[in-house]
C-alpha cells in the first residue's frame, strides 16, 4: 500500500519495549512506536496535553509529499474506529489517482460511486450523481 | 502560539506541508530501538499514517 504507520505516545522507547513484549494483545502489532517524552511533536498536531503530559487520541494521514490530508481527534476516554480510519486513508489514496474526483460519505473502495468534477453543474444535483 | 519548543510558530492545518519531525522508535519486528523521520517517509515516497496514544499500558 506504500503506507507506515508509526504510534506516538510520551512514553519511553523502553516503556515500549516492555508494554509491547508484556502485553500479549500487542503480540501481532508490528508498527514502529514512536516517543515524544518532551511533547514537542504531540504539540505540533495540537494534540498534547500540558495538564497531564499526554497525548489525545488523534489520527493524522500525510501524503508522500509531507501534506496534512486527514486529521482526526478523539478524546482520552473514546477509543478510534479502525475501519474509519482505512476508510479515508483508501480514500486519500485513491483521490490521489483521480484528481477530478470525491469520495462521498459512504466511499468505501475503488469501484464505489465517486462524484466526478463536482462543480456549478452538480449544486441541487448530488442525489442524481450519486444514484444515476 | 505558545512560548514553549514548538516546531511550528501555528497549528497544523490541512493541505499544508508538516514540518520534519523524528522520533525515537522501539521497533517489534526487529525487537531494537530506531528512529523514524518524516524527511525519510518523503524521500521513500511513502504515505504516512501518526497514530497518537495517551499511554503505553492503556487502550487505544
Amino acid at each position: 500500500m506504500g503506507c507506515d504507520v508509526v504510534t506516538v505516545s510520551t512514553d519511553t522507547k523502553f516503556t515500549h519495549l516492555a508494554w509491547r513484549e508484556h502485553e500479549k494483545e500487542l503480540a501481532k502489532v508490528n508498527y514502529p512506536m514512536g516517543s515524544d517524552p518532551t511533547g514537542k511533536v504531540g504539540r505540533m498536531f495540537s494534540v498534547y496535553d500540558e495538564g497531564s503530559g499526554l497525548t489525545l487520541r488523534g489520527t493524522f494521514i500525510i501524503n508522500p509529499e509531507g501534506v496534512l490530508l486527514g486529521s482526526e481527534v478523539n478524546f482520552y476516554n473514546l477509543g478510534r474506529n479502525i475501519d474509519e480510519m482505512m476508510r479515508k486513508f483508501k480514500a486519500n489514496i485513491y483521490l490521489a489517482r483521480k484528481t477530478n474526483e470525491a469520495c462521498p460519505s459512504k466511499w468505501k473502495d475503488d469501484g464505489d460511486k465517486t462524484l466526478v468534477n463536482p462543480g456549478a453543474k452538480m449544486v441541487g444535483k448530488v442525489h442524481e450523481a450519486l444514484n444515476g | 502560539m505558545c512560548d514553549c519548543e514548538c516546531a511550528c510558530a501555528e497549528p497544523l492545518k490541512l493541505g499544508q506541508r508538516v514540518p520534519d519531525f523524528e522520533l525515537d522508535t522501539y521497533e517489534p519486528t526487529k525487537g531494537d530501538f530506531g528512529k523514524f523521520s518524516l524527511a525519510a517517509q518523503i524521500e521513500k515516497k511513502r504515505w504516512t499514517i501518526v497514530f497518537f496514544y495517551p499511554a503505553d499500558f492503556t487502550f487505544v
